[in-house]
Formats: structure tokens, C-alpha cells, sequence
């Protein structure tokens, strides 16, 4: 086994002292290599730092070594010899990444073009051959537009690699896809290490890390707490923060007690529900009884219209086919909603205690219900001079389930409402999420395209797509 | 409105930029309303003995050709231009705004009638469109407004249509709706914070535009009618006399330049990412 690629003691400095304390790692042929992390822990720094990629303001201390040549990281700018050739990087959502005006096959020719010198006509022929390997022959005349979200990832991968890399970096490649997304995300950055590349991925995903194997090492407020073997640190976390973060991942969870709603009213109910979008049937005949209390799972792949049934029930869609019924004589602002993106659904300039008091005012609540339910969801006082913008996602999170909980749900559509948190936010908002519906007996409808947090929290579950 | 206003619509701290114009628009106001307070020479008064003086001592302006204060002439004209601007602008902004919200949220038909109706007035050129107005009801200066307000408003419309379309499809909208909250919140909380920066930069932009309208129209003897003072109808008035007071000439000319500077200055975009709104 060769070294690809040696880090010594690469570090990041801000203004305010050390973002990343330095940390060594080597990457082999053959063998991924995994930095696993939350939001913040400056894991999306260290990726930075070695491809000089640093926003400014920033800078990097420590050396890199590479095919006998030794870089210094602190000199801005040293890394640029590399892009492409030696490292190069797949980029966060590809489909955003590619020219939108090119076709597919040309965006891979420039690679061979411009960094490998290669002729028009052998370049076409390199790209094509490229696209033909990676199973997406069909997209090289097309343009980004026309492409699939996994094809234009291909396209994006062969766009990245043309130019020779045998190592890539991969920030978060998984983000925000669904599983059948990701397992095709993992087989690609594979296919680049059985080549005899290596892959270097930043990542909080768990189950990519774990899929990845190789090296894994993990990362907790800029500094590496535990490292190893992928398969002996998940199995056996040494540090405790490992041990709860691999606790905290969906499918560790214990299994919360079903508890079949034993009222017979039902506070919705809907008959041959169907929708269709764009031309495509997402789904058709749903009927459902949602009873008080009840926490209901929808999965489904991306795509299949979760949230879509979700909202048909809210009422903010229209059904192409069905009805909606609503209990009777229950207020209209008793049926609510939790968003995917928590900053996304507060006014974006009010403070959030203005944006309390405004609602406060609307329903003629009294104030003092705010703090109690304020300690229940562990929000500090101090978080209410704040912007939206200015708190954590999952604080904001636990914001809009106050905001909901204080019109006294009896219906509440979570759409997605962890898939942006880390996992142990994650873990702890489902708790306190699944924890009050059943106390306040409002019925839950939980959307995730995560089959294992649906499973182990709902009472039953509904699959669409 | 007040309660609307009430974001801060500009930084608390000015860039230099927006200091000058702010200092340039303070200065042309205090020249312009302090013979109010004050008093001072009437612009209407005639003494030909004193006709095409240049500015001395006692009267810094000078005389025009009819022997009449120019100070007096520059700052009623000025105040006639402002407040004919600040006028035009609040009632070009209101509807246009009004009318941009509501053909973002209705859409369809709504919005393609009020769409039709602002592309059809665009189709004419806005200068023509005074002309037309105030040929039809002579020296009114009502006619001028009205005319000003009927070119401004399309701008702000479109822009407002523009930018409030996405906000009212947010999820921020949809939850406050779910909440309870009716159109005045969602127009108060969600759209008017996020586009009151860009609709009061474009306020300054149309108060410079009607500030050259009117002048524009004055200098064609178009708008108000003489003996009133106005800065284009002083320009013309003025011009046969430029061999022998080129001071006097140049004085409505500078007027004008000072205060659309003023206005730009005010509205102009900062640096990306200075910009705190």
C-alpha cells in the first residue's frame, strides 16, 4: 500500500485563537479515510485548510506531503498546483456545481482538455469513455437541466476526476439524499478507491461513515477525540462522545411503546386521497383515521410526495382526488405544522420574542404560559432577544414546536423536521417532539425519508412511493 | 404606516457616501425653507434698476433679468421641485407597492391585469405621458403630479410584484398563516422588512426622476406657468441673458445638479456585504 498523501499537523486560526487544533493523518491507496462530525466542529475547516480553500480571515498552519514535494500550508496558494491533477473535489449538491448551459459530455472534456492537454477529438472520445463507465452513456448530449439528480452526480463525479486526481475530497456528499441516493453516492467514491485512489470524506452521516470502512476519524469542537479502524471505532467508541453519538444514530434507538390511540373520534380523517405533480402520480386511494394522541410515520423516497400528504391534510394543498375531513367544532389554528428548515419558517427580522408576542396577541394567550413551557424544552431566556438567524437549528426547532404547542394542537405535521440537525439534536428534539404530542394527546404525523427513526418512534407507519 | 416605518430601513451608522448626500439634501432643505421662518425678499418683486446684478455682499445670488431675488427664485422653485418629488414619490410608492403585494399574492388574473394595465402606460415614454396631461388641463401644477405619479408607480409595482412573490411562498408565510396571522402581519412582518431597503433606495431614484421631469417640463414651458419660480422655467427664462449674467443662469443649473447628486448619493448600493438592513 502507497501513501497517497501525508498531513502534518494541519491547524486553523481565527482572529479570536486555534478553530482546528492540528492534527496528522496520512492517506493510503485504496483506503477512504473519514472525518465524522457535527455542525461546527470544524471538520469542513480541515478540508479547507488542505486544498487552501480557507475563507479569509482564516489561515492554516502545518505541511503537506505529496509526491515527494513538500508543502507548507500557512503560504496561500500553494495548493493551486494540485487541483485537479492531484486533489480534486466533488462538490456539495453536484447538480449545482455543473454549467447549466453546457452539455454533460463537453463539461468532462474540459477537464481532459485543459488539464491533461489532450486533443479536441481524443478529449471527446476520453469524456465519453468516462460517462459510458459510469452507466450514464444517454446523458452526454444533454444538459445539466435534462439530467437526473443522481446522473448529473455522475456526470459532476467524471467532471472532477478527468483530470487525473487519485485523491478526492468529498464535503457531505450525502447531504440532504435519500437512501437509495446516498448508497449510489458511496458506490461511487468506491469505485475511486478500488481504482487505486483514496477518498478523503467529511461527513456527520454515520451510516456513510460506517459504509466508507477505512480510516475514521472523529472530530468534536476542532479537535480529533478518537481515530482508528472505521469498523473498530464504530463498534467499540473509546471516547464518550463517540459513544453517544453512534447512541444517537436512529437505528440505535430503543424502541419507544406504541400506544394505539384508544379514543374512537378521530380528529382527521381522509378518503381516496390522490395527487399527482408534474404529469406524475405521487399517489393514489389513501385513507386514513387520525385518532388524538396518535403519532403516525410516513416514509417514502424523495420524490414521492410525503410532504405532499402532509400538507393535502393541513388543507394548504388541494387533493386532486378525495376529501379531507376535519373533526368538528375544533378551531382551525389547532392543526399545525413543523418545518423542515426551522429559519425558513419564522419571520426573518423580528426578534423571536417579538414573534411570541405577536401571537400571543393574535389568540389572547396569557404570557405566562411561555416560561414554563420554555424550561420544558430547555430554551434559555436569552435566546428570545435573538433573530432567527442567531439561534442554533435546533433550538429554533424546539422555538417552533413552543410556537405550535401554545395554540394547543390536536393535529401536528412534522415535515421532516430533524433532517437538517445533528444526530444527538436529532435524537433529542423526536424525544421531547414524541414526549409532548403524548402528554397534550395531539396526534402527530411524523414525515422522514430515515426508515429507522420512523420505525422506532411511531405507533404505525404509512409508505408512500 | 408608522408602525410599518418603524424597521430601520437604513444602517444606523451612514457611509460617507450617504453622509455627503444626506449633508447636500440637509443644505438645499434649510435654503429652501428658511426664508419661512425667517423671511425674506418676495420672488414675485420686480425692480428692474436692479436687473442682472451680480451677486455682491448684500445679495449673494444676484438679480435676475426682471430685477427679482434670485435667492427668493431658487428657494421657492427648490421648494416647489422637493415637494412636487416627495409627493409624486409617496403617491407613486403607495399603490405601487399595495398593488405589487396584492398581484403577488392573487396571481392570475388579478396579476395579469394589473400587469397589463402598468405595461400598457410603459408602452408610452413618461415624459410624453406629462405632456399629454398637462396639454389637456393647462398650467395645473395638479396635472404634473399626477402625471409623475402615474409613470412612478409601475416601477415600484413591478419591483414589489418581484420580490414579494417568493416571500409570500415561504415557509415562513405558510406557518404564520397556519398560526392565524392575516395579511396585514404577513404584510407587515414578512414582506415590508425585506423589501423597504431596495423600495426606499428606488423612493430616491424616483424623487431624482421627478425632479428632472418637472424641470424638464418647465424648460419646454410645459409645467408651471411664469411669474411662478421653477428651475427649468428659469433656465429658459434666463438663457437669452447668459452673455451678460452667466451667474444667473448657472445658478438653477446647479440647483438641480446638487440635488439629484444628493438623491443618488443617498441611493446608491453599498459594497456587498457592508450592507447591514
Amino acid at each position: 500500500m502507497s501513501t497517497l498523501m501525508k498531513v502534518q499537523g494541519a491547524a486553523v486560526h481565527g482572529s479570536g485563537g486555534r478553530l482546528v487544533e492540528p492534527f496528522s493523518f496520512s492517506l493510503e491507496a485504496g483506503r477512504p479515510f473519514t472525518i465524522l462530525g457535527e455542525t461546527g466542529s470544524g471538520k469542513s475547516l480541515l478540508a479547507q485548510a488542505l486544498m487552501g480553500l480557507l475563507p479569509d480571515g482564516l489561515t492554516a498552519s502545518g505541511q503537506l506531503f505529496i509526491e515527494g514535494q513538500t508543502l507548507d500550508l500557512s503560504v496561500p496558494g500553494v495548493q493551486k498546483p494540485l487541483w485537479g491533477r492531484k486533489v480534486s473535489i466533488l462538490p456539495q449538491e453536484p447538480w449545482l456545481a455543473l454549467d447549466p448551459i453546457m452539455a454533460a459530455s463537453s463539461q468532462v472534456e474540459e477537464s481532459y482538455r485543459f488539464l491533461r492537454n489532450e486533443k479536441t477529438n481524443q478529449a471527446r472520445q476520453s469524456a465519453d469513455r468516462d460517462l459510458q463507465d459510469l452507466g450514464v452513456a444517454e446523458a452526454a448530449r444533454k444538459l445539466p437541466g435534462q439530467l437526473s439528480g443522481g446522473m448529473a452526480q455522475r456526470v459532476a463525479f467524471a467532471a472532477a476526476r478527468a483530470g487525473g486526481a487519485r485523491i478526492v475530497i468529498a464535503d457531505e456528499p450525502t447531504k440532504g439524499l435519500d437512501i437509495a441516493r446516498r448508497d449510489e453516492v458511496i458506490d461511487l467514491l468506491m469505485r475511486e478507491v478500488r481504482a487505486g485512489g483514496t477518498v478523503l470524506v467529511i461527513t456527520h452521516d454515520l451510516a456513510l461513515a460506517r459504509q466508507m470502512g477505512g480510516d475514521l476519524a472523529v472530530m468534536l469542537e476542532g479537535r480529533i477525540v478518537e481515530q482508528g479502524q472505521a469498523a473498530d471505532v464504530l463498534a467499540e467508541p473509546q471516547h464518550e462522545y463517540t459513544k453517544r453519538l453512534i447512541a444517537a444514530d436512529p437505528q440505535n434507538w430503543e424502541k419507544l411503546e406504541a400506544e394505539p390511540s384508544t379514543s374512537a373520534s378521530c380528529v382527521l380523517s381522509a378518503t381516496g386521497l390522490g395527487k399527482t405533480r408534474g404529469g406524475k402520480r405521487l399517489f393514489a386511494d389513501i385513507d386514513l383515521a387520525i385518532h388524538p394522541g396518535e403519532i403516525i410515520g410516513v416514509t417514502g423516497p424523495s420524490g414521492s410526495g410525503k410532504s405532499s400528504l402532509g400538507d393535502l391534510l393541513l388543507g394548504l394543498l388541494k387533493p386532486d382526488t378525495g376529501t379531507v375531513r376535519r373533526a368538528d367544532g375544533i378551531s382551525v389554528h389547532r392543526y399545525q405544522k413543523l418545518y423542515q428548515d426551522p429559519p425558513a419558517a419564522f419571520p426573518a427580522r423580528a426578534t423571536l420574542k417579538q414573534s411570541l408576542a405577536d401571537l400571543l396577541a393574535l389568540h389572547r394567550l396569557e404570557e405566562a404560559r411561555i416560561a414554563p413551557l420554555m424550561r420544558r424544552l430547555r430554551l434559555g431566556e436569552h435566546l428570545l432577544d435573538r433573530r432567527p438567524d442567531q439561534v442554533s437549528g435546533g433550538e429554533l426547532q424546539r422555538f417552533s414546536l413552543l410556537r405550535v404547542l401554545l395554540l394547543d394542537p390536536v393535529f401536528l405535521f412534522a415535515d421532516e423536521p430533524t433532517s437538517r440537525l445533528d444526530l444527538i439534536t436529532q435524537q433529542e428534539t423526536i424525544a421531547l417532539l414524541v414526549e409532548l404530542a403524548r402528554e397534550r394527546s395531539s396526534a402527530l404525523l411524523l414525515v422522514s425519508h430515515d426508515t429507522a427513526l420512523i420505525e422506532k418512534t411511531c405507533d404505525r407507519t404509512i409508505s408512500i412511493g | 404606516m408608522t408602525s410599518l416605518v418603524s424597521v430601520q430601513p437604513f444602517s444606523v451608522r451612514f457611509s460617507p457616501r450617504k453622509t455627503l448626500g444626506l449633508a447636500i439634501l440637509a443644505g438645499l432643505v434649510v435654503f429652501a425653507f428658511l426664508p419661512l421662518v425667517i423671511g425674506g425678499a418676495d420672488p414675485l418683486k420686480q425692480s428692474l434698476r436692479l436687473a442682472l446684478q451680480p451677486p455682491s455682499s448684500a445679495a449673494w445670488f444676484g438679480y435676475d433679468h426682471l430685477g427679482r431675488s434670485m435667492a427668493a427664485r431658487l428657494a421657492a422653485a427648490l421648494r416647489l421641485s422637493l415637494g412636487l418629488a416627495l409627493l409624486s414619490v409617496v403617491t407613486a410608492m403607495v399603490p405601487g407597492i399595495l398593488l405589487g403585494v396584492l398581484a403577488a399574492w392573487r396571481g392570475g388574473f388579478i396579476d395579469r391585469a394589473i400587469g397589463a394595465v402598468s405595461e400598457s402606460l410603459l408602452a408610452l415614454p413618461g415624459l410624453l405621458l406629462v405632456l399629454m396631461l398637462t396639454a389637456i388641463v393647462p398650467d395645473n401644477p395638479a396635472m404634473l403630479y399626477l402625471g409623475i405619479s402615474l409613470v412612478l408607480w409601475i416601477e415600484y409595482f413591478r419591483v414589489t410584484r418581484a420580490l414579494a412573490r417568493p416571500i409570500l411562498q415561504s415557509p415562513a408565510v405558510e406557518a404564520s398563516r397556519l398560526l392565524g396571522f392575516g395579511p396585514v402581519y404577513i404584510l407587515k412582518r414578512h414582506v415590508w422588512p425585506e423589501i423597504a431597503a431596495i423600495l426606499l433606495r428606488l423612493g430616491a431614484f424616483g424623487g431624482a426622476s421627478a425632479i428632472m421631469a418637472v424641470a424638464a417640463l418647465g424648460f419646454v414651458s410645459v409645467g408651471v406657468r411664469p411669474p411662478t419660480p421653477e428651475l427649468g422655467l428659469m433656465m429658459i427664462e434666463l438663457l437669452p441673458y447668459y452673455e451678460e449674467a452667466p451667474h444667473a443662469l448657472l445658478q438653477p443649473i446647479a440647483v438641480i445638479f446638487l440635488m439629484v447628486l444628493a438623491l443618488q448619493l443617498l441611493a446608491a448600493r453599498e459594497k456587498p456585504g457592508k450592507e447591514r438592513v
